[in-house]
């Protein structure tokens, strides 16, 4: 995988990477990917599943329900009027 | 006796704990990414340090209501990224059986805590074999149920298509004892709602296969006791006949593709807000202050996994890979329902080797360590109940054979096991202290 790929793909990831992670992580996809090749050999099934057993709609009562008080979700968050404080947007 | 503490300087095998043990109750572990309200629950990352939950996760709670005593969170890798539980941001838990060997990973804490303690249950969770592999490496028993079997409400996600909690002890009849407690719909994970009942009475198997593929690449000591083991199985009137399952070879990339894919989603909520760090300049702009803390805190191989994630899902490779892992994994379940209506289960030796040395594998690329779960990831891979019972020893290693059955047939693996341990003679490791 050459260096521009992993660049592009880190900043898209939120991972800041040194000149020797570019380095490492380069030469380690680019070798597992090399492996991966493999799954070019079958056609693979027509139907695609994103769970290994079948999932289905199973719904509850629509009952409003607090199950966690909010004040203790926001205890360990860095908060501001009950409000959770982020970054700046720009 | 020895102190838990003393002990756990010994085996790391505990990320947090408490001496306390009540009387009157049983004693169980949760593995460090199952939240809990009494201790910290940081999945093995330095990126959550300081998160305690104010919620318990399904399988801890049900296992509190059926008597139970939480008495810790045992290590494991980084998000359950990894063989060998090396990955840890909290020490490395050191094998009972040779201290300068790995546990196994991901539940590498939970198999260490269940060979070491006594009367003890250690719950675990299994993405790619993270609970059978530890379990064979510390010689005892593991159980990863159906995909679906137990709630993953509470459940630090690494790969939402591929987890599963599972239980791990050093006495067979623990597994279908604690596995029943944990197990049931619940309303909080819909990919449980859709199983049926466990039945009361377990079946015994008649029949098993062993895929001719699986025992490719397998170290002598490792397949004398495998050979060993099936005569023992025949022995128990039971049928064993080789097969054919080409397709398993695909089931390794097949596997890291979904498992990577997701965990890169999954790992994006870790930003340095809400959980865990959050001591970053906020200041800084929403890019600058998110990768600040991902950069800073995620370890090397979570790194790599959600590079690699990223990678396999972005346009233009996503059909590639992802769209056709998940076809892969198609093919695979079906191939194993094929076997399955001849047989009750698959048998393979559950490690290719026994535990290696940590020096061994600082020496292991990213990719030799990947090769290295090929028995492992076919079960996990397409949801279906597994176990690890140990099945000898060699040179003072425990070795560990893996039984796999069909969806929700569990019983049939619990009832093996029961039967397995009659004639086994487990060697206890010689705890120090």
């Amino acid at each position: 995988m050459d260096r521009e790929i992993v660049e592009r793909v880190a900043r898209i990831a939120h991972l800041d990477l040194t000149e020797e992670e570019l380095e490492k992580y380069g030469g380690d996809l680019s070798e597992i990917l090399e492996y991966f090749q493999m799954l070019d050999e079958i056609p693979g099934d027509d139907a695609v599943g994103f769970n290994p057993i079948t999932v289905a709609d199973v719904l509850r009562e629509d009952v409003p329900s607090v199950e966690i008080d909010p004040d203790e979700l926001l205890k360990d968050m860095r908060t501001y009027e009950r409000y959770v404080r982020g970054p700046r947007l720009s | 006796m020895t102190s838990l503490k003393r002990l756990n300087e010994i085996y790391e095998m505990y990320t947090s704990f408490t001496e306390d043990a009540p009387s009157g109750k049983f004693v169980f572990s949760a593995k460090d990414n199952l939240t809990s309200k009494d201790f910290e629950s940081c999945a093995g990352s330095r990126i959550l340090k300081g998160y305690r939950p104010p919620f318990d996760a399904t399988p801890i709670r049900k296992m509190r209501e059926a008597g139970g005593f939480l008495q810790g969170k045992t290590n494991m890798d980084e998000f359950g990224f990894g063989t060998f539980s090396a990955n840890s941001g909290f020490g490395i838990p050191k094998n009972p059986y040779d201290l300068n060997r790995s546990c196994g990973g991901s539940s590498g804490g939970a198999a260490c805590a269940a060979a070491v303690l006594e009367d003890h249950v250690a719950l675990g969770v299994s993405t790619g074999g993270s609970i059978v592999c530890p379990a064979s490496f510390c010689g005892v028993y593991g159980i990863a149920p159906s995909y679906g079997r137990v709630s993953r409400y509470g459940l630090i996600d690494y790969a939402n298509s591929l987890d599963k909690v599972g239980v791990l002890s050093s006495k067979a009849e623990d597994l279908g004892r604690y596995l029943r407690i944990i197990a049931g719909k619940d309303e909080h994970d819909p990919t449980s709602c859709v199983q049926p009942e466990m039945p009361e009475k377990d079946r015994m198997a008649k029949s098993v296969a062993v895929p001719r593929e699986a025992v490719e690449g397998i170290s002598k000591d490792v397949m004398e006791h495998f050979e060993r083991s099936l005569e023992t199985l025949r022995s128990m009137g039971i049928d064993v006949e080789y097969v054919d399952m080409p397709i398993l070879k695909y089931a390794m990339p097949a596997y890291y593709v979904i498992a990577a894919s997701e965990a890169s989603t999954n790992l994006a909520r870790f930003c340095g807000m809400r959980y865990g760090q959050q001591d970053g300049d906020l200041s800084l702009g929403f890019d600058a202050y998110f990768t600040s803390f991902r950069s800073q805190y995620f370890g090397d191989e979570a790194k790599r996994r959600i590079l690699l994630g990223t990678f396999t899902r972005m346009v233009g490779y996503a059909d590639r890979y992802y769209n056709k892992a998940l076809r892969v994994r198609e093919s695979i379940i079906k191939d194993y329902k094929r076997v399955f209506a001849d047989h009750d289960a698959v048998v393979t030796p559950t490690m290719p080797f026994v535990s290696p040395r940590f020096d061994d594998i600082a020496n292991m690329s990213a990719l030799d360590i990947y090769k290295a779960d090929f028995l492992t990831i076919p079960p996990n891979l397409t949801g279906m109940p597994h176990m690890s019972v140990p099945c000898g020893y060699s040179d003072g290693m425990p070795v560990g054979l893996m039984f796999t059955s069909d969806h929700w047939n569990e019983d049939i693996l619990l009832s093996a096991a029961v039967e397995w341990e009659k004639g086994f003679d487990r060697i206890a490791p010689e705890v120090k202290g």
